[in-house]
């Protein structure tokens, strides 16, 4: 300050001090004097104080204060200090508005000076605490009151702190009131005494620096007597405070929020209302309704309802409301606990939900510590009984239950659930909980329970994956004995396809619980499967038993990797023991490949010797074939041959045998390989397996004998032709010539077919098979699928199996004429075509043999006219002809010889038209083969037809003709003798629609 | 010489606004003591602490008032 301004002052203090003193007219002029300069002193002493910090030199901050103040007290008054303001703003004379209006701000509710000061017994505060002006002593025990108000709550808060897990359990002390008071006292304290300290936040400890300055203003002050204060004191303390805790915002706030609590508690006393029963008999019974129990204000008069007495207020009721929901799900859980269980499952929920119940029971019986503690301390004076107080009301008690009450919940909405569930349902049910539910607390109770409700689930897995067995009383597991009446299995079974594999354990989809994803409930089957069938298919118990000590070992719910990682070396361990069993105690590749030797016609030499050795017992009826004889050709054929070296365990199943015989069948027809099958190679090789096996050899059988007759008959040709062939008859050499083409046809034709089948059939599919059975992780049940596959794939590329659609329709017609069983045709419409094929083939032969006899008798007749003339004439006989023996047969040329002449035409004539049949056929087929999705069957077509000599055509319209003529085929069988005229007939008949279809297509 | 009027009167309508405020406000201030602290604060007196011996001045104000009541009383007795 400079050197005027300070003399300004000076002056305005003095007059200032003269306006606001006024002097004692009995005082002398010195004591005046005194008194002038006392005051003089103190003023100057309150200038040189530092400048309080929270104060800032801005228009806009003094006037807001001002304002918020009078929109409290007095909205009208406000918007007239805001045109005041606006009005001083405009003035151009003041320097420091602020400072003024924060000064009035300051000043602002004084009291009046003028007004006598009011008698000292008046101002009793409502605090307890004396009522003069705070000094400096006062603020001493305010600031040791706080210290120990401090030090209180700091005890309180580390009380509270070992019990966490129980927030609820905090209550107000009774001395917390006072505390809250205490709170309101220093913020009064501060405000009025010491305006300087105002802005300093919650200081523990009120900061002792003004204090010595203060105490010399408050000695100055304070002589003698306690001044009273004036009557309004305490609103004004009120008024003060929010004025002055104003700048210091945050700290303000709070004391007045917990004031208000305060004040809102001792409202809520005094205004209560008293109801019967009283809450604290409420709250004696309520541990006993929690646990279910009537009492005598709460009785269940039901087993699903509590009656509450009519005479509470409705805020009551609805407490009891929400605390009657524990109570009563209890009651429901108890009683499903006590309830008797399906399953071992069920039994389990219910262990894991009764230990549930007594963690709750823990609860109340903590609850009823609390409430009789509060009880026994209860103040019946007090309103409401004190209850407020005690720390522990109906509210509260809703509050402690509440977790509780959402565990009771979820577990009454998993009791009821099971009623309609068992086993992995049940869990499914649980787990669904545990996984998809969005409330965290929800998600991990159910965990909980889940953890104890799987044991017997885990403990029947162990059983399964490590000992084979299934121990599972109520059917709870998803796997399950197979129900022998169930209509799928018989299905299969009477497809021959069921075994002790595939058909004593099934899984029950709907059993598999969530907490396995379906391949791993497959593997596990699997597993079993293979530990089951070990045990009691391969007789291998023993392997089983160690082999379940030494892995066993305990599942449990939870670390899903840990058993997923068990499982899977369960698996591989009991994979590679079966395969290892398989391989080399049951010697199930052996076996497979004996089967594609002998059955499957692999083994050539073998095939060869036995068709040559049975060849001429074979052309015998049926009826004459003995199963001795049979046995006694095929021990020749397997020693004459490269299978004599082949095990002993596999020869001795090797079989011949006759199929089922009927009229008119020669051995041919009925002679059939067999290799017999045992457990538990069947299960593999099934019924059907073997049916298809069987199959597969009667047509390469067949094949191989029209083969075999026509490479004899080629034979006898050729070397017939150097000799007795030999003829001047320029018609007999034509005719000779065009049977050879057609015979050499024909061989051509057998030739493609055989090394189709053996090569590009049978041999590459058992490649694949190979490849599929030595994979490294191959199971069983892939061995069965490879099987299975290789099976189909020869029968259906073999032409055995396939299916024409465009013949579907006529195969269904023929099948409603009640020709043939439709689904046989159907399937087999190639198979009908190839055997027609070989049967023409087989009757050319026939004819080709008759003419070789007639050439022969011919040539004989020829010597003996040429030779001498006394032998007699010799004539083949038609009957010698029609019984089609084989050409060595001694008898045929036994015939007379005079109707030579006339039997050439004949012959002649049956043999083109046989050969021309023949190409028709051939035709045909190489058009159905042309148009056949299958490359390989296509090829087949190709490879026949290479140098494109035959027309393949397109059968469309002669397709009724062609099936009725196949099923007349068919049915007429080899019949031979009488027969044969007729069926020489429905042959020409049958060209002729072949015929027309064929010049219709060309056209 | 216009100015100096000017000047005042502008001074008197301050004091004016200031004395109504200070009326909303309660603070029972007459105009000669409004017009005292305006010009101490314009001379750069803390109004904070201007306002502390406003009242700490009415404080011993009251306390004279009452000696002098006390002696008044006390002569009359005597």
């Amino acid at each position: 300050m400079s050197h005027a301004p300070r003399n300004r002052i000076s002056n305005a203090i003095d007059s200032l001090i003269t306006h606001l003193v006024p002097s004692n007219p009995h005082d002398t002029e010195q004591a005046a004097q005194e008194r002038h300069d006392a005051c003089f002193e103190l003023v100057r002493a309150i200038f040189e104080r530092p400048n309080s910090p929270s104060i800032s030199a801005d228009v806009n901050h003094a006037s807001d204060l001002i304002k918020r103040k009078l929109i409290q007290s007095n909205p009208s008054q406000a918007l007239r200090f805001s045109n005041l303001y606006t009005r001083l703003l405009s003035l151009p004379v003041l320097n420091q508005k602020w400072a003024i209006l924060y000064l009035l701000y300051q000043l602002s509710d004084s009291p009046d000076p003028n007004e006598p000061p009011p008698p000292p017994r008046q101002s009793a505060a409502p605090h307890g605490l004396t009522s003069r002006e705070p000094s400096f002593r006062d603020r001493e025990l305010q600031a040791q009151l706080l210290r120990e108000q401090e030090e209180h709550e700091a005890e309180e808060e580390s009380y509270q702190e070992p019990a966490p897990t129980e927030p609820s359990f905090r209550e107000p002390t009774p001395r917390e009131p006072s505390f809250r008071e205490s709170v309101a006292q220093r913020a009064t304290g501060r405000a009025v005494g010491r305006s300087t300290a105002t802005a300093e936040s919650k200081t523990p400890t009120p900061a002792p620096p003004p204090v010595s300055e203060e105490e010399a203003v408050n000695n100055v002050f304070a002589p003698g007597g306690l001044k009273k204060l004036p009557t309004e004191r305490p609103r004004r303390n009120t008024t003060t405070d929010e004025a002055r805790s104003q700048p210091g915002a945050v700290d303000g706030s709070t004391k007045k929020s917990t004031r208000d609590v305060s004040i809102k508690s001792t409202l809520l006393a005094d205004n209560s209302l008293e109801f019967e029963p009283s809450e604290m008999g409420l709250l004696r019974d309520l541990p006993f309704t929690l646990q279910g129990l009537s009492s005598t204000t709460l009785p269940f008069t039901k087993d699903t309802v509590l009656k509450l007495p009519p005479t509470l207020p409705l805020p009551i009721v609805s407490l009891l409301h929400t605390l009657a929901e524990p109570s009563l799900l209890y009651r429901g859980l108890a009683n499903f606990v006590k309830s008797p269980a399906k399953g071992l499952l069920g039994q389990s929920l219910r262990a894991a939900i009764n230990n549930e119940l007594r963690s709750y029971l823990t609860l109340v019986a903590t609850l009823e510590a609390q409430i009789r503690r509060a009880l026994s301390s209860l103040d019946e004076a007090a309103p409401r009984g004190g209850i407020g107080k005690a720390g522990v009301t109906l509210k509260r008690c809703v509050v402690w239950t509440r977790e509780a009450t959402m565990g009771l919940r979820l577990m009454s909405l998993i009791s009821e659930e099971s009623y309609s569930k068992q086993g992995g349902q049940l869990i499914s049910l649980i787990h669904g909980f545990s996984t998809s539910h969005g409330d965290p607390v929800v998600a991990a109770f159910a965990e909980r329970l889940l953890a104890d409700v799987t044991r017997p689930f885990y403990d029947i897995l162990r059983r399964w994956i490590y000992d084979g067995e299934l121990s599972d009383p109520h059917l709870e597991f998803f796997v399950r004995e197979q129900n022998p009446n169930n209509e799928k299995q018989n299905e299969s079974k009477a497809k021959g396809q069921a075994s002790v594999w595939n058909s004593k354990y099934e899984v029950v989809d709907a059993m598999v619980p969530s907490i396995m994803t379906p391949d791993f409930a497959q593997k596990v089957f699997l597993i079993g499967k293979s530990l089951n069938f070990i045990r009691h298919s391969c007789g291998d118990s023993q392997w089983v038993d160690a082999y379940s000590k030494t892995s066993s070992k305990e599942l449990k719910y939870g670390d899903t990797a840990t058993l997923e990682k068990w499982i899977d070396d369960a698996y591989k361990t009991t994979m590679q023991r079966l395969m290892m069993l398989m391989n080399t105690r049951f010697r199930l590749f052996d076996h497979l490949q004996a089967l594609k030797n002998y059955i499957l016609l692999g083994q050539g030499d073998f095939i060869a010797l036995l068709m040559e050795s049975l060849a001429a017992n074979l052309d015998r009826p049926a009826g004459a074939q003995y199963r001795h004889t049979l046995t006694a050709q095929l021990e020749h054929a397997i020693r004459g041959s490269n299978a004599q070296y082949d095990s002993d365990e596999v020869l001795r199943r090797l079989d011949a045998r006759m199929l089922q015989l009927s009229h008119g069948d020669i051995g041919w027809d009925c002679f059939t390989l067999e290799y017999k099958i045992d457990a538990p190679v069947d299960v593999v090789v099934t019924e059907w397996g073997n049916r298809q096996y069987l199959k597969v050899f009667n047509f390469l059988w067949r094949i191989k004998r029209v083969e075999f007759a026509l490479a004899s008959t080629w034979r006898k040709c050729m070397t017939g032709a150097r000799g007795v062939l030999q003829s001047n008859d320029e018609t007999v050499l034509q005719t000779w010539k065009s049977t050879r083409g057609t015979l050499a046809e024909m061989i051509h034709f057998v030739g493609q077919l055989q090394y189709y089948i053996l090569f590009e059939v049978i041999e590459s599919s058992w490649g694949e098979l190979q490849k599929n059975i030595r994979k490294e992780d191959c199971t069983l049940d892939d061995l069965i699928t490879a099987h299975t596959k290789y099976l189909t794939s020869i029968t259906h590329k073999g032409l055995l199996g396939a299916r024409r659609r465009q013949h579907h329709d006529a195969q269904k017609e023929a099948a409603s004429l009640g020709r043939d069983t439709s689904e046989v045709e159907d399937r087999n419409s190639y198979m009908v075509q190839l055997s027609l094929l070989l049967r023409n083939m087989l009757d050319y032969r026939d004819s080709v043999d008759g003419l070789y006899s007639w050439s022969v008798s011919d040539f004989t007749r020829r010597q003996e006219v040429d030779t001498a003339s006394l032998l007699r004439k010799h004539r083949p006989n038609s009957g010698d002809m029609e019984n089609s023996v084989g050409p060595d047969d001694p008898f045929f040329s036994g015939g007379a010889g005079s109707n030579i002449k006339s039997e050439f035409p004949a012959l002649q004539e049956r043999l083109k038209q046989l050969g021309v049949s023949f190409r028709q056929r051939l035709q045909i087929l190489l058009g159905d083969l042309a148009y056949q999705p299958d490359v390989d069957m296509r090829f087949l077509g190709v490879s026949m037809n290479f140098n494109d000599v035959y027309q393949p055509v397109r059968r469309k319209s002669a397709k009724t003709g062609t099936t009725t003529a196949a099923a007349a085929g068919g049915n007429v069988s080899s019949q031979q003798g009488q027969e044969k005229q007729q069926q020489q007939q429905q042959q020409q008949g049958q060209g002729g629609n072949v015929n027309v279809s064929f010049s219709a297509s060309r056209a | 010489m216009a100015d100096r009027t000017e000047k005042q009167a502008a001074a008197q309508q301050a004091v004016d606004i200031l004395h109504e405020i200070s009326t909303l406000l309660n603070c029972h201030l007459d105009r000669r003591t409004l017009s005292i602290c305006i010009s101490m604060i314009e001379n750069g007196v803390n109004p904070e602490a201007l306002a502390e011996v406003v009242k700490e001045l009415r404080k011993e104000g009251q306390n004279v008032q009452l000696e002098a009541a006390a002696a008044a009383g006390a002569s009359r007795r005597r």
